[in-house]
């Protein structure tokens, strides 16, 4: 698996985007940081949702309210997070492909996203059943499941950088 | 105490010793940074939301001052959580970062947006219910969240950077 990973990081390495994102210093600094103010958006809009679901924020926007306004934002943050994703990755594939947690992040973002989705759907299907205090059955574990995938997601994305050298 | 005197105390400290993964803690500092970062994200991601209201960009039909108490607690607590890890990650090099240009101009972005917030809540913010409702706030309601908005930003942008100049 490794081997394979690492054939293909290699081949990303030496293509000519890559060979220029390299060269360029400022490119991976300032795509970390924009990649980090939008996990940031994405990560207080859900933290902000599955407080609301497990009945621990003060009175405030009901439950649908929260989904419509903050779901869009997190979707659009979440593509800025691909696209910025991506140009590291380009830039660096060896340090991502080689440490085990890049690949832990990659599926705990197909957990949490497939939760999201699935959740940002059900509100709106029967917008009642969630804004009444007896939300249905389900909801408190989402939350939890949910704020556990995105605290994961950021452990293991600021240890990418912490442990990739020892994988190699 | 000079402020060398003090930096050099700081990094006297057991703490600080710690946090340069002295007594074989040497993920400390990683586990440390990651907890300033799920802090931060809180700070931004939820004074963001506020920001957006106040620019008159999102949230319009919620009321500021009721958008405000919902959110602004949660900046608050996430804002201690990241001074609880960030003087810890400090204190570890102080001499090192309380020198490096890109932690003065994250600490002065920080300053101006604690200006900002100042100026907004006795000014502005003191005649909240007379625009509360409204979907585009006055002007200057809607200036304090777009500094805002772009100094957090800073805060970022120049937190990030420390790690690639230190």
């Amino acid at each position: 698996m490794l081997r394979i990973t690492h054939h293909w990081a290699n081949w990303i390495a030496s293509t000519a985007l890559s060979g220029w994102l390299q060269n360029e210093a400022w490119v991976v600094p300032t795509s970390q940081s924009i990649h980090i103010v939008s996990v940031s958006v994405v990560v207080g809009s859900a933290v902000i949702i599955d407080l609301r679901l497990l009945g621990l924020s003060a009175s405030g926007r009901s439950v649908s309210q929260l989904v419509d306004t903050l779901v869009p934002w997190m979707y659009r943050a979440l593509a800025a997070l691909l696209l910025t994703g991506l140009v590291q990755t380009i830039a660096e594939p060896v340090r991502q492909f080689v440490a085990p947690v890049f690949w832990w992040k990659m599926l705990m973002i197909i957990g949490v996203l497939a939760l999201t989705v699935g959740f940002a759907r059900a509100v709106r299907r029967n917008e009642a059943a969630w804004d009444t205090p007896a939300r249905p059955a389900g909801a408190k574990w989402f939350a939890l499941i949910s704020m556990g995938l995105w605290v994961g997601i950021i452990f293991c994305g600021r240890f990418i950088g912490y442990t990739w050298e020892l994988y190699l | 105490m000079t402020v060398p005197g003090f930096l050099l105390a700081a990094e006297h400290t057991s703490f600080a010793a710690a946090m340069r993964g002295e007594f074989g803690w040497e993920w400390l500092f990683p586990i440390v940074e990651t907890l300033h970062v799920i802090a931060l994200a809180m700070v931004f991601g939820s004074v963001v939301m506020v920001d957006l209201r106040l620019a008159g960009a999102t949230s319009r039909n919620s009321a500021v001052s009721r958008l405000s108490s919902e959110v602004l607690p949660y900046t608050w607590g996430a804002f201690s959580c990241a001074i609880v890890t960030g003087a810890l990650l400090f204190v570890s090099k102080a001499h090192v970062y309380f020198y490096n240009l890109q932690f003065q101009l994250k600490f002065l972005c920080m300053f101006l947006a604690g200006v900002n917030m100042a100026v907004f809540h006795f000014g502005a913010y003191r005649h909240v219910l007379e625009w509360d409702e409204r979907h585009q706030p006055p002007r200057a309601a809607r200036l304090a969240g777009a500094l805002s908005i772009a100094l957090w930003i800073g805060v970022i942008f120049f937190g990030r950077w420390i790690g690639f100049t230190t």
